[in-house]
């Protein structure tokens, strides 16, 4: 069964702290204009009606961990070695979309390019802030709905992340028959709005939950790297 | 008297004060800004190609090298080319006149398949604030485009941006392409899974990790 949620900002738990260490700042020490900027987007968000998010959940995955492989009905999920050990143990799996919608992402890119850059900026760094903040409260749907039958879920990965390909998504937006939350996938596997995530949620009662942190990512170029070094404060 | 405004406009654009009635940055807050001091200087009669070089430029090259040491982020970058453009708006008229001149062009886009752009926008602002004409041709940008635009900026530098892995496939066809196309073209590229050793591997000419880099290779081949 595919279930559709639509979530309003304020039922949201945005990570502020992030968002600020994003712009440079400790956390309560953003000097203006950017305080102001971080306002006024946040004025805005609080109306965004298109935050979007769905799931399904797939029963029987066959995990398969010498192949870096997981197979559900007749679909070949090629997740790499990294996920397959994160999966174990999971008796189902719900895949899910999640969307800050178009109208905050539109918005950040008319400004980037038009403008306000700086302002466009503050926008694209909430607009992915809110998708994020839209992919923790389904997960933490989902928790509470196996949490009554004694089970557990995984963190979630997505692909494009731990050697899972992104053109999976192809894969993964088939489970969801077109009721994919308004988002829709290019042909080299993008999701349009751009602030949207898809991904994975093991479920069972043998799961692990284990936060995402750097040392799972290769990235030595990341813009998050780079803050969390600089600032010395530690971002996942 | 002209050296102290135009390290003054340096500090305006390295510190992204617009103009007067900008608040950023607190420290600032009051002075004039990178608006009316180029305007100032102007109107005293120097020249726009020394406002740009002696000016603009080193404020930018500073706040590149803060953002390639983590000492400011990506905003405190987006204030100072905003400041720049401030300046820019002033000097457009004598680019247009040739009265003064770019150091040469720069054309970047991010490629095929990719809709990342923040990554690219600020290479794109750096470089110009380094003195330097861009051409950004924006996101999923195909060989084609990229061809035609060094076949009417003969001699300009092409930078590429990716932040896929899966769209890293493309830039080595875009590369192979364009020197294909136009030989002798220089190609830079960059993005967070790009390396030195895949530019190897492609035969790009340049790798770098940010926007300071491909500054410093532009200046080392063009200028
Ligand atoms: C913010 C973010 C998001 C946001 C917003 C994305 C957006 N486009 O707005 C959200 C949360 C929505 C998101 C979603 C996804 N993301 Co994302 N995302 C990021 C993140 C954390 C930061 C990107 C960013 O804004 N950087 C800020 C800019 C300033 O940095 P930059 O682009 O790297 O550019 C700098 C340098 O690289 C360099 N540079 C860039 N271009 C060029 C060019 C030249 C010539 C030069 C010299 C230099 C240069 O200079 C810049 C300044 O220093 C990156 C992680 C990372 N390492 O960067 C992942 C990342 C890009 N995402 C990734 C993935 C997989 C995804 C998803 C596919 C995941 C999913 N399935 O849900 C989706 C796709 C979304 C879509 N629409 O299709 C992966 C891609 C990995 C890969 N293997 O291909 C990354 C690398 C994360 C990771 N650790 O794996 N993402």
């Amino acid at each position: 069964m595919i279930r559709e949620f639509n979530f309003k900002f304020d039922e949201l738990v945005i990570d502020y702290k992030k968002i600020e260490s994003i712009l440079g700042y400790t956390s309560g020490q953003l000097p203006p204009p950017f305080n102001y900027y971080l306002e006024e987007a946040l004025t805005e968000a609080k109306c965004l009606a298109d935050i979007r998010g769905c799931y399904r959940v797939m029963d029987d995955p066959v995990i398969l961990e010498k192949e870096n492989k997981i197979l559900i009905n007749d679909e070949v999920f090629e997740v790499g070695k990294t996920l397959c050990k994160e999966m174990r143990g999971s008796e189902r799996l719900a895949f899910f979309i999640c969307t800050a919608g178009s109208v905050i992402s539109q918005k950040s890119e008319t400004l980037l390019h038009g403008d306000d850059p700086v302002l466009g900026y503050v926008y694209d760094v909430l607009g992915s802030s809110i998708v994020e903040a839209a992919g923790d409260r389904l997960q933490s749907i989902l928790e509470q709905k196996v949490e009554s039958k004694q089970e557990k879920i995984t963190n979630r990965y997505s692909p494009g992340y731990c050697q899972w390909p992104v053109w999976d998504q192809h894969k993964l937006f088939s489970l969801f028959q077109g009721s994919t939350s308004g988002v829709s996938l290019t042909a080299s596997a993008l999701m349009t709005p751009v602030k949207s995530i898809s991904g994975v949620i093991g479920i069972g009662k043998g799961v692990r939950y284990r936060e995402y942190t750097c040392t799972l990512c290769s990235g030595k170029a990341c813009i998050y790297r780079k803050i969390r070094d600089g600032m010395q404060i530690p971002l996942v | 008297m002209k050296h102290e405004l135009l390290q003054k406009l340096s500090e305006y654009v390295e510190f992204g004060k617009i103009n007067q009635s900008s608040p950023y940055p607190p420290q600032m807050k009051g002075e004039l800004g990178a608006d009316e001091l180029t305007r100032q200087l102007l109107d005293a009669g120097v020249e726009a190609q020394e406002i740009l070089t002696s000016g603009l430029m080193p404020g930018m090259e500073r706040i590149g090298l803060k953002f390639r040491a983590n000492q400011v982020f990506v905003p405190q970058v987006l204030m100072s080319a905003k400041a720049m453009n401030a300046a820019m708006i002033h000097l457009k008229p004598y680019f247009a006149s040739g009265a003064a001149k770019q150091k040469g062009t720069f054309i970047i886009g991010t490629v095929m398949g990719d809709l990342h752009d923040i990554g690219k926008n600020l290479v794109a602002m750096m470089v110009e604030g380094n003195g330097y004409k861009v051409i950004d041709l924006g996101t999923d940008v195909n060989s084609e485009k990229f061809i035609t635009a060094v076949r009417e900026n003969p001699d300009a530098v092409v930078g590429l941006s990716a932040l896929l892995t899966t769209t890293m496939v493309n830039m080595e066809k875009i590369t192979k392409e364009i020197k294909e196309a136009v030989p002798g073209t220089l190609v830079a590229i960059g993005g967070a899974p790009v390396n030195e050793d895949f530019c190897k591997k492609i035969g790009a000419d340049a790798y770098s990790s940010d926007p300071q880099g491909v500054v410093e290779f532009l200046n080392s081949k063009v200028a």
